[in-house]
């Protein structure tokens, strides 16, 4: 295991307020033979000026959760139990025109493929402005000059002369850069960055995991990272929460979570990453069988068909977040991980 | 053995699931599509068995009873020859589907096979194929089928008798399949373009899918890459053309007959009874209105079903 | 495991694409998708090929099985340039070279069953006949770690994972001597990616198989390979034994892809002083002249935008193509 004898430098401007915070959220998708769970009662926050990252595989309802807290789930799914508070407020029960007024304005979103995310027949500098006029009241003008210092500041060169360029005339990298860019537009106080990089070049990837380092100090903004790269965001945030299956099951600060994963599926996950220490050929230890599926939840925890180390109680009874130390820092979802912990 | 096993996942429970099975589920739920079907079925029930079981011959007539209003006796009323327009437009779903299918089933022979070439192979074949559907496409089709008929017809009629008077043949009496055979030819021959364009669309975009390239490098031959792993995955479409393929066949039918260049009376025809009817609908009604109705029913069913049969086949959002 | 004659020997390999552009294809533009690609390959090992988009790692794949026609160059195998062959001629070498490809959900036919799929190279060559067949899917479903009743299941039924050990079995029946994984986990999960890997490499040793392995993850590449290649726009920067690569990277963009590979640990990334690239990848369609790399290198000099590297071999069995390397001024 890794040991973090570094404890993190820098840490960000925490001041323990939540700004976002998510209480037993449900979300069912409908399907042939009636609605089936995807996201089952999920508790999460972020705190101001805190760095986030959500981890998990697909299907585990990372993105979903997300996309429900702008309210932009497609059609067949809904949220259908609790609530998602942003800066005091729940997201689920405000008016049509107040959302709108939080989508962009002060929770940027950045999406996964920028191929698609960015409207093609629209010139980037248009794109740009558009959040800046409806939710700044900039005028066209100001609005411009504002989106040529936003490419700037995402580090495209030329700014000034792309604000006309279509997202086809960009490569993979730069279209990324202007989708953080619309994203920062309204400073926003919430960045949620949905696999930004996945569809990347590493190097490319490097680039932008850098330059959203960067802006986050420079701005000041909470950021929730989803990604399914542990590595990935090792440098880059502050906690993790992984989820299985639509819940969390394990929540903690980076370097406990590196140091000392202890639900067994964090552990399995940390395990199949081949590491550049290892010798040639070591078997990756994998984690045996498939997620559930949405409509064939099993009783008890949704882990422990797959866990080796499951016992009869896991099968019966779902287990929630526990914290593991005093402070309640680091908390598992899982029955032996704290029975191991009152024994200690 | 060190593999990882797999444990058990929930679909071992389940027997397995082709796309074609799955399909048909969700056309069973589309209602629509299955009153479509439930009247394509009656009326190839009526088409195959009709008029054997229709009160009267479609061709007795009683001179007695000409042009009477629908009654008990006569569902649809009768004709100006006395004739029971009831079992006449049964005889005519015979004609329609005789038509329908036969005329579809020529042109999606043709279609397929040139389309299926030309998507495959390409260059020049591809381009000599697509020259072929433009020209026959911008042909007018009733200025085709009119040229074919006239040309074709009075000839190979008279030939035939010659021929039966020579040889006393029977096979050479029966002028009415001439008849038929003209109407399938020159409609087989402005039908075939559209089914050969959309097999040669299909086949382009699934020539370029993975599991194509993966048969290759497997060391296949074309001829089962074509016959097992494209066409196969093309028919979707395919099936949903040739369904509202069949509607229009049968409108086209009809539209051929009733301007005498189709299927002519005394044979029953949709079409040629519509014809008749055009004339005196003013006085006697029910004899434009019994064939125009069932033509009509018989174009929306397949209309619903081929709609039905788009959606049963081409989910959106399908894995 | 390396044997002194090599299995594959690929020589001067050019593979260049002609492309129409513009609304109506007015232009016609080249694609310069390999340009001098020379390495060997050796029987029994696994030499992977890494680079970003654009560098021609899977037109490489693609090529050696003459999937694509080599615009000029040699493939040797068993003494034959296999890419002078015709598809007649080529037919009886395909089943000895095969191909795993990297998306599982469209590398099988939908339209036929999973035991459909893996009998059909069975039968097309030959390899059993129709009495044995059912024995032989079931040993080669088992091989990759699937029950036998999946034989009846149609593609559209299996997970991801599932399908792309289906794919191997579909390789795997042909009793092929090499196999090309062109990224063939890359779209997996990370827990099923470690599965399959672990089932790849426990095929080598069972079927004594050689593989040819095309990642952009160099941190499985680290894992799994013998040897490794780097490659950037179309032409090989570097190859050299997996510790040589790793351990003394000679080449500035191969330094700078393996700084750019994130490690799990915290501790470690955040201190970590990071070679960031400047600018994207050019373009394939206009490489730049010279040494392809020297508009985003960080050492580049004057004669890199003017002539073409040499591939040499700068240490034992390690070889580079770089201006600064050549000229001792780098390893």
């Amino acid at each position: 295991m890794m040991m973090a004898n570094s404890i993190r430098q820098e840490p960000s401007a925490k001041t323990g307020e939540r700004l976002l915070d998510v209480k037993g959220l449900t979300i069912e998708i409908e399907t042939r033979n009636g609605p089936a769970t995807i996201v089952d009662g999920i508790d999460l926050h972020v705190d101001k000026g805190e760095t986030l990252g959500i981890v998990g595989e697909s299907g585990c309802g990372k993105s979903l959760t997300m996309l429900s807290m702008m309210r932009l789930l497609p059609n067949k799914i809904k949220v259908t139990k609790g609530e998602a508070n942003f800066a005091g407020r729940d997201l689920q029960k405000m008016s049509n025109s107040e959302l709108r007024r939080v989508r962009g304005g002060e929770v940027g979103f950045i999406f996964q493929d920028p191929m698609t995310s960015l409207n093609p027949v629209m010139r980037i500098g248009q794109q740009l402005a558009e959040p800046l006029i409806y939710h700044r009241g900039m005028s066209k003008a100001e609005a411009r000059k504002r989106a040529g210092e936003l490419l700037k500041l995402v580090g495209i060169p030329g700014a000034e002369d792309r604000l006309d360029a279509y997202p086809h005339e960009l490569s993979g990298g730069m279209r990324q850069r202007v989708m953080i860019a619309i994203g920062l537009a309204c400073n926003p106080q919430l960045l949620i960055a949905d696999e930004p990089t996945t569809a990347l070049d590493v190097t490319i990837q490097a680039q932008i995991v850098d330059l959203v380092k960067d802006l986050r100090d420079k701005l000041g903004m909470s950021v929730v990272w989803i990604t399914h790269d542990l590595a990935l965001i090792a440098g880059l945030v502050d906690r993790i929460n992984v989820l299985y299956a639509g819940t969390v099951v394990e929540d903690a600060p980076v370097d406990a979570l590196f140091a000392n994963p202890s639900h067994p599926y964090t552990q399995g996950l940390l395990a199949s990453i081949p590491k550049l220490s290892d010798e040639r050929s070591t078997r990756l230890s994998s984690i045996g069988g498939t997620p559930p599926e949405p409509g064939r939840r099993p009783k008890g925890c949704p882990f422990a068909p797959r866990c080796p180390l499951a016992e009869a109680i896991c099968h019966d009874r779902v287990p929630t977040l526990e914290g593991l130390n005093h402070d309640g820092a680091h908390r598992v979802a899982c029955f032996v991980a704290q029975r191991k912990l009152e024994a200690a | 053995m060190s593999v990882v096993p797999m444990t058990t996942t929930p679909i071992e429970i389940e027997p397995p699931v082709s796309l074609w099975r799955d399909a048909w589920h969700r056309l069973r739920r589309n209602r629509l599509a299955v009153f479509g079907l439930v009247i394509v079925v009656v009326l190839a029930f009526a088409a195959v068995f009709g008029p054997y079981l229709t009160p009267y011959d479609f061709l007795s007539q009683d001179l007695n009873s000409r042009n009477m209003a629908p009654s008990l006796s006569h569902l649809f009323g009768t004709d100006d020859l006395g004739r029971d327009v009831f079992s006449r437009v049964v005889y005519g779903t015979r004609t329609a589907f005789l038509v329908a299918i036969v005329v579809t089933f020529i042109a999606v022979l043709i279609g397929v096979t040139l389309g299926a070439l030309a998507g495959f192979f390409g260059g020049w074949l591809d381009r000599i194929v697509m020259w072929l559907t433009d020209m026959t496409m911008s042909i007018p089709n009733l200025l085709l089928v009119v040229v074919i008929n006239a040309s074709l017809k009075s000839p190979i009629t008279s030939w035939m008798e010659s021929r039966y008077l020579a040889t006393l043949n029977p096979v050479y009496r029966e002028t009415i399949w001439v008849d038929f055979l003209l109407v399938f030819g020159s409609m087989a021959l402005i039908s075939w373009p559209p089914y050969a364009r959309l097999v040669r669309a299909q086949v382009l975009s699934i020539r370029s899918r993975p599991y194509i390239t993966a048969a290759q490098a497997l060391g296949l031959t074309n001829r089962i890459i074509l016959m097992r792993y494209v066409v196969p995955n093309a028919l979707g479409p395919l099936i949903v053309a040739v369904s509202a393929g069949l509607g229009t066949a049968m409108v086209l039918e009809s539209a051929f007959s009733f301007l005498g260049v189709g299927v002519n009376p005394p044979t029953p025809s949709w079409g040629n009874m519509i014809s008749d009817g055009l004339r005196v609908w003013q006085h006697y009604p029910h004899l434009l209105a019994a064939p125009a109705a069932v033509l009509g029913l018989a174009s929306v069913a397949f209309s619903f079903l081929g709609d039905g049969l788009n959606d049963a086949l081409n989910p959106r959002g399908a894995k | 495991m390396m044997a002194a004659q090599p299995l594959m020997r690929i020589e001067h390999l050019v593979k260049h694409f002609h492309v129409r552009l513009g609304a109506f294809g007015e232009r016609a533009a080249t694609v310069h998708a390999l340009d001098d690609v020379n390495f060997d390959i050796f029987e029994g090992e696994t030499l992977s090929l890494v680079g970003e988009s654009g560098c021609g790692k899977s037109t490489t794949g693609f090529t050696l099985l003459n999937l694509h026609r080599a615009t000029e160059g040699k493939v040797i195998y068993q003494g034959k340039n296999i890419v002078e062959l015709d598809e007649k001629a080529m037919r009886p070498y395909r089943r000895q070279l095969q191909i795993v490809f990297q998306d599982p959900y469209s590398t099988l036919n939908p339209r036929m069953t999973i035991g459909e799929a893996v009998g059909e190279p069975i039968l097309f060559h030959k390899l059993a006949t129709k009495a044995e067949l059912k024995d032989r899917i079931a040993t080669l479903l088992a091989d990759v770690g699937l029950p036998p009743r999946f034989a009846s299941r149609y593609p559209h039924e299996l997970s991801g994972g599932q399908r792309q050990r289906v794919a191997i079995a579909r390789a795997l029946a042909c009793q092929p001597k090499f196999i090309v994984c062109d990224e063939a986990i890359s779209a997996l999960d990370v827990s099923v990616q470690a599965q399959i890997i672990n089932l790849l490499l426990d095929l080598q040793q069972k079927y004594g198989l050689t593989y040819l392995f095309i990642a952009h993850d160099l941190a499985v590449v680290r894992h799994i390979s013998d040897r490794v290649g780097v490659m950037y726009l179309g032409r090989l920067a570097e190859l050299a034994t997996r510790e040589e690569l790793f351990e003394h990277p000679l080449h500035p963009y191969t330094k700078a892809l393996l700084s750019a590979v994130p490690e799990a640990d915290p501790a470690h990334e955040r201190s970590r002083k990071r070679q960031i690239l400047q600018g994207d990848v050019p373009s394939p369609l206009s490489p730049p002249s010279g040494c392809r790399f020297h508009t985003r290198c960080p050492i580049a000099m004057d004669i890199c935008s003017k002539a073409v590297p040499e591939w040499r071999e700068a240490r034992p069995g390690h070889m580079v193509a770089c201006h600064a390397v050549t000229e001792g001024l780098l390893g």
